[in-house]
């Protein structure tokens, strides 16, 4: 054991090379005399044999820079500059227009890498932050040692963590271990961004790609301190169906409103009303939320309302209905408190993140808040502490709701005729609509009393209220949209499933093989915020496609809302025509914008639990095999965060392509292949070690498509990969030209990149899609690579 | 001075490789009675000038008796016609690209795309809202003036074709 001793020099890095265990029944030397020693040291050094270790456990900025530079020449960033400038130093602001330097050299591609950088830390940090709240507060809560466990169908319980950090989280403690290291992580990541250090755009990229990394293991580990503590659904896919709309609430009674993605304030409020007889969200109180924390507060009590999404919160503040609103974090409009201050609903800002400038009262007793919260005193109250909050909202609520009614009102049709009035058509509303809405020939037409356009505005709004502060004459244009549609916001009510959490082992035991062969055709997710292009029921007209062709389809976040207020011809939800389970036409709502790690999780779990492939600090294997193998394909339609931008980057890191809606664009960079480049989509024979073709399989890594249509057929595509069976391809191929042809009228251009041999053409266009081979001069593949890969390393042999 | 319309109807005369690029708009957009998609055609074919069809065009354009001569994603296009080395004929680098119909964000962030990494090409938009991206755009204009716009582009091109 003396030799063991020996490796304890202060030059060694325990904590990064273990594990280091020493254990001896008696041990005597140096002057020491020891029985039973068992030392381990360092948290690394805890994870014994649940897997071989992989080379990068923990990986630093540069760890995986190789593999982000072989994704980086297949998949070249398509910079589009937002702004021409850099206004980040003193010695700007300067000029990078038309191949300028800036004073500090950097030149305009560099300073959009930069910046999409910046983007992608500041979604991650969010997130990470997320987690840090949650966990601490959780251990504080329900202790240190709080297992993590999911139950017998789930073993691989944070694929993420085991893969990125190396570890099998056991505990909650585990999870700050967690968080310690993506923080760490972070910090490195935007000290790059600092004026006079980066220098190169690919090793923005890199560490942009590091950054979005660093965000699914933060997700998972705030999801799994949530679903382990709070007992949310562990992968259910029965999990229950709950109540969506506006339409859902009882406004006879107080209604409590939660906005934002940090659910701990609200559980605390549910679990008041339970514990002192206030009864279950609805009976004598009404606990609703809007974005995330509404769709986590139904993971913990499915009698809790959702509003609905983001694009919904400021329309249901100016309504009036909440009689107490409560502020958590994230996706908050900024606007919030000044709007709830016009309907005297008082504001409770719960989070050191987002206190509003309101006054610190979370050292006064709950009375003391109630009071001057019901009095209106002041308008609102910063109060950091959950157990406090979860009885000041509900006390407010009843305080305030009776002589609150008079504020709970809608514009009527008289009003918005007046309100229009001095509309001139200028055009200035709809320049400025993000999405270029024709609103301002809407208003104009409510001068007349013709309703109607602005009603038809109402599902497609994204509800920033942009146009009334462009609009010279200040008329409330938002507030003329929503009371247009005034019955449609009032009485709107539809089922969502309830965010069941991680996809269970067993079920990728079932479909594993079936979606890496290509028999089920994709795994589509549809993902993110609600800046939609076109309404939100493009989403749920794309996740139907794909479930009635019986793709597996994931959701999360806003777009599962999104979805849930599509009716389908039979007038019921997409959640109650179609099973939860991660199976051949199932729609899977994982959660909350957390729980997007489960998203990616089940792919690395694809490639562990149905490939073998170790997770345990192996993460450019596992993307590897994803980017390979795994039909998988995330549409954010909607994206408008910085953290939409870090988990999408995140995805891409993985091997998971991302198409964006049309706004996405705004993120100032796309990965985008060139397929007459064939060259930069070879692969590697894993059995062989040759080159073999791959072109645009798949194509693009990030892109942003202008209408629904194109992104149809785009998903269809991208799901596409190297090494799918020849029955697989075959399947996937007969949707990618169905949908072209529905969509353009014709074969897909490029169906010959994807046919590499006779056996790959679909039966059903078999004649047609021949003679457009012949036309195109189709040769089969010389070398079509059944293993394919981008890693040397993995050819066999070697 | 000229009207808008006539300057960029003999930018796109004087251009040697011209292209037409269309979005989805053009399936949207109604100008007292006469389609945008109208114009397009009409515009592609009395300049001569092939046809970038995106997103989901290419069939509508087709149906109206064009045939777009490549169909491709708007990113995708911005992305060839940054590269010197491509063209749709591959006869060397177009010299103007113009266009027209496409959702107001996605085009400015294209437009800045190519101000930025297209030196080589001049840019038009023929949309009803001011591209400060462009090397050319008409201001914001109601609908009746983009219609005498549109008209004086389509009559410029005509007189050339005569």
């Amino acid at each position: 054991m003396s030799t063991v001793c020996a490796t304890f020099s202060r030059r060694t890095p325990l904590v990064e090379k273990g594990p280091y265990r020493i254990t001896a029944e008696g041990l005597q030397g140096l002057g020491l005399a020891v029985k039973n020693l068992d030392v381990t040291v360092g948290r690394l050094a805890m994870e014994v044999d649940f897997e071989k270790a992989g080379p990068t456990p923990k990986p630093s900025m540069t760890t995986l820079r190789d593999w982000d530079m072989k994704l980086l020449s297949r998949y070249k960033p398509f910079y589009s500059p937002f702004c021409d400038q850099c206004c980040l130093c003193t010695y700007g602001k300067c000029d990078l227009t038309r191949g300028k330097k800036g004073a500090c050299g950097i030149e305009i591609h560099t300073q959009q890498a930069r910046t999409v950088l910046l983007t992608c830390i500041i979604g991650a940090a969010t997130h990470t932050a997320h987690a840090r709240h949650l966990v601490d507060h959780l251990m504080e809560k329900y202790g240190r040692n709080h297992a993590i466990a999911l139950g017998y169908e789930v073993n691989v319980e944070m694929p993420h963590a085991r893969t990125v950090v190396g570890i099998k989280p056991r505990t909650l403690a585990d999870l700050e271990y967690i968080c310690g290291y993506v923080e760490e992580q972070l910090t490195h990541c935007l000290s790059a961004v600092h004026t006079g250090q980066e220098g190169n755009h690919l090793d923005f990229e890199s560490k942009a790609l590091h950054a979005g990394m660093l965000d699914h293991v933060a997700m998972e580990a705030a999801d799994m301190a949530q679903i382990v503590t709070y007992n949310f659904p562990k992968g259910d896919a029965d999990a229950p169906l709950t109540q969506i709309g506006t339409g859902v609430l009882d406004l006879s009674k107080p209604v409590i409103l939660s906005i934002g993605h940090n659910v701990a304030d609200s559980v605390e409020i549910l679990d008041y009303m339970e514990k002192h007889e206030l009864g279950q969200p609805g009976e004598l109180v009404e606990v609703a939320g809007l974005c995330c924390t509404a769709l986590d507060m139904t993971r913990y009590h499915e009698e809790a309302k959702i509003i609905g999404p983001m694009s919904h919160e400021l329309r249901f503040i100016r309504s009036g209905m909440a009689d107490v609103l409560v502020l958590d974090e994230q996706c908050i409009n900024t606007g919030a408190l000044a709007e709830a201050q016009r309907v005297r609903t008082p504001v409770l800002a719960v989070s050191e993140k987002a206190c509003y400038g309101l006054p610190d009262f979370t050292e006064r007793k709950v009375e003391e808040i109630v009071d001057a919260l019901a009095t209106y005193s002041i308008p609102g109250a910063l109060v950091l502490d959950p157990e406090k909050v979860g009885a000041v909202a509900p006390l407010v609520a009843l305080r305030t709701a009776s002589a609150r009614n008079k504020y709970k009102v809608i514009p009527d049709s008289s009003s918005l005729k007046r309100l229009a009035e001095s509309c001139t058509n200028c055009g200035m509303c709809r320049r400025d609509c993000p999405i270029n809405l024709p609103v301002s020939e809407a208003v104009y037409a409510a001068k007349t009393g013709d309703l109607t356009k602005l009603a038809q505005i109402y599902g497609l709004c994204i509800g920033c209220a942009r146009c009334e502060n462009e609009c010279p004459y200040s008329i409330p244009v938002h507030s003329l949209i929503v009371g247009a549609a005034e019955n449609k916001f009032r009485t709107e009510k539809y089922r969502l499933r309830v965010g069941r959490g991680p996809i269970l082992d067993t079920e990728i035991r079932e479909v594993g093989q079936p979606i890496v062969f290509g028999e089920i055709p994709g795994v589509v997710a549809y993902v993110g915020c609600s800046n939609y292009p076109n309404g939100g029921v493009e989403v749920a007209k794309m996740a139907e496609i794909f479930l009635k062709r019986r793709y597996i389809v994931l959701t999360s976040g806003c777009s599962a809302m999104s979805i849930a207020e599509y009716q389908t011809e039979n007038g019921t939800s997409l959640y109650e025509e179609y099973p939860g389970g991660f199976e051949a036409g199932g729609l899977v709502n994982v959660g909350s914008c957390v729980a997007n790690s489960h998203i990616t999780g089940a792919c690395m779990k694809i490639a562990n639990i149905y490939a073998r492939r170790p997770l345990r600090g192996n993460y450019e294997e596992i993307a590897d095999y994803t980017l390979m193998r795994i039909g998988a394909c995330g549409v954010a339609w909607g994206a408008m965060s910085q953290k939409a931008a870090s988990i999408a980057t995140g995805c891409n890191r993985l091997g998971i392509p991302v198409i964006l809606g049309p706004q996405g664009s705004k993120y100032r960079r796309l990965y985008l292949g060139r397929r007459d480049d064939v060259k930069s989509y070879d692969v590697i024979d894993a059995r062989s070690g040759e080159k073999s073709p791959a072109v645009a399989q798949p194509e693009h890594l990030i892109y942003a498509a202008e209408s629904m249509e194109e992104a149809l057929v785009l998903t269809s595509k991208l799901c596409i990969r190297p090494a799918d069976t020849t029955k697989g391809r075959m399947i996937k191929l007969t949707h990618y030209v169905d949908l072209s042809k529905k969509t353009y009228g014709c074969l897909p251009e490029d169906l010959p990149f994807h046919i590499r041999t006779e056996a790959d053409i679909p039966i059903t266009f078999k004649d047609e899609i021949i003679g457009f081979l012949k036309e195109k001069n189709w040769r089969p593949s010389e070398k079509p690579s059944i293993d394919p890969t981008l890693l040397p390393r993995l050819v066999y042999g070697r | 001075m000229a009207p808008k319309g006539e300057v960029v109807g003999r930018l796109m005369k004087a251009a040697k490789r011209p292209l037409i690029v269309v979005g989805a708009k053009i399936l949207e957009e109604e100008l007292d009675g006469k389609s945008l998609l109208s114009y397009v055609v009409e515009l592609s074919k009395c300049g001569g000038i092939p046809v970038v069809a995106t997103a989901h065009t290419p069939k509508p354009l087709f149906e109206s008796g064009l045939q777009s001569a490549a169909s491709m994603g708007m990113v995708e296009i911005t992305d060839r016609l940054r590269d010197r080395n491509w063209s749709l004929d591959g006869k060397g680098p177009h010299d103007l690209a113009i266009f027209v119909g496409i959702t107001y964000q996605l085009q400015s962030q294209m437009l800045s795309t190519l101000k930025h990494f297209a030196t080589h090409l001049k840019t038009v938009s023929l949309d009803r809202y001011y591209h400060p991206n462009a090397d050319f755009s008409f201001p914001n204009l109601d609908e009746k003036t983009w219609i005498q716009n549109l008209d004086m582009v389509v009559g410029t091109l005509k007189s050339k074709s005569q």
